[in-house]
């Protein structure tokens, strides 16, 4: 009774949270968002390779760029094809990891934000360097990549 | 007396920052990287329009700011993949002469070989049958010239044939 009670003032604050938090909106957009990312990698195959996205470097220069192949690579991870993933893209399960800690980072710092009203500021220091941290170290190859070509 | 909280710019904001972030991480992928400057000013149009509300009606500007910072600094990402661009366009462009040296080399080696060899050609029609022999005879020319000096000299001067 009491546990049913919890949870249904859990499930107020959060409702009320959307409507009053921006942080909870963008939290939500972006599980979204990864959400489809994930649906996209599990809905084209690699196997038929029917990609709708093509790579606009290779179409240029005709010659493949770093994150060719990241499509398939994240498809292949989907259904646990780890080593043909690995041969597609080296990078691919590094920014696969980058998007699963996202969705599980959205989930569990808005339960945080809606329980702990008292640190909602110290929570968004964490969220945005942890983050920030989290996705240099994924896609720094990438990052390597564009610094090395510019400067 | 109760506080009451202005909100204008409010959710222009939210879709600011949401785009920058969204164009942020796509700015940083080489494929989609140069696309990515679509969403791009597309934040930094929602941030200022949102940032210029709420300082026209002094309301919070902590969202729009921020997408607008993130914003600009993704499109800048977004615009530096040009250099990626180019640099692989650098690499591709050697393709051209590499390839070039390869037709030389093969085009080399079947004049050499059509040098050395004979041809011939035989045409059968209505009964009629021509045959045209074609051929360098270098083998026999220097054969001749093997005779020839043999009969004068001792020694084998000819030049050896190139291998």
């Amino acid at each position: 009774m009491i546990q049913s009670l919890r949870k249904s003032e859990t499930l107020r604050k959060i409702r009320e949270g959307f409507r009053d938090e921006p942080y909870l909106i963008l939290n939500a957009v972006f599980t979204g968002i990864i959400v489809l990312v994930f649906a996209y990698s599990a809905i084209f195959s690699p196997d038929t390779n029917n990609y709708p996205v093509a790579c606009i470097h290779e179409k240029i220069t005709g010659e493949p760029c770093f994150s060719c192949g990241l499509s398939h690579s994240f498809s292949l991870l989907l259904r646990l094809r780890f080593d043909e993933a690995d041969s597609w893209n080296p990078y691919g399960f590094r920014v696969f990891l980058f998007f699963v800690s996202q969705i599980i980072m959205r989930i569990v710092f808005s339960v945080l934000w809606t329980k702990h009203e008292e640190t909602r500021q110290q929570l968004i220091i964490l969220d945005s360097a942890g983050s920030l941290m989290i996705f240099l170290i994924s896609f720094w190859p990438f990052i390597e990549s564009i610094l090395t070509s510019v400067f | 007396m109760e506080e009451t909280r202005n909100n204008t710019g409010h959710n222009l904001g939210i879709a600011a920052l949401i785009t920058a972030i969204i164009t942020f991480v796509l700015a940083v992928i080489p494929c989609v990287g140069l696309i990515a400057i679509i969403p791009g000013i597309i934040s930094i149009v929602l941030a200022s329009v949102g940032l210029s509300q709420a300082t026209r009606t002094n309301a919070q500007r902590g969202l729009p700011l921020a997408g607008l910072i993130i914003g600009i600094i993704a499109s800048l990402i977004s615009v530096s993949q040009i250099f990626v661009a180019g640099k692989l366009a650098g690499t591709a462009g050697k393709w051209p002469g590499e390839i070039q040296n390869v037709i030389n080399d093969v085009q080399e080696n079947v004049i050499k070989d059509l040098e050395e060899s004979d041809v011939s050609i035989k045409i059968e029609s209505n009964g009629d049958k021509v045959e045209i022999n074609a051929g360098s005879g270098k083998q026999d020319r220097e054969q001749t010239l093997e005779d020839l000096e043999g009969a004068t000299t001792t020694e084998n001067d000819t030049i050896p044939p190139k291998k």
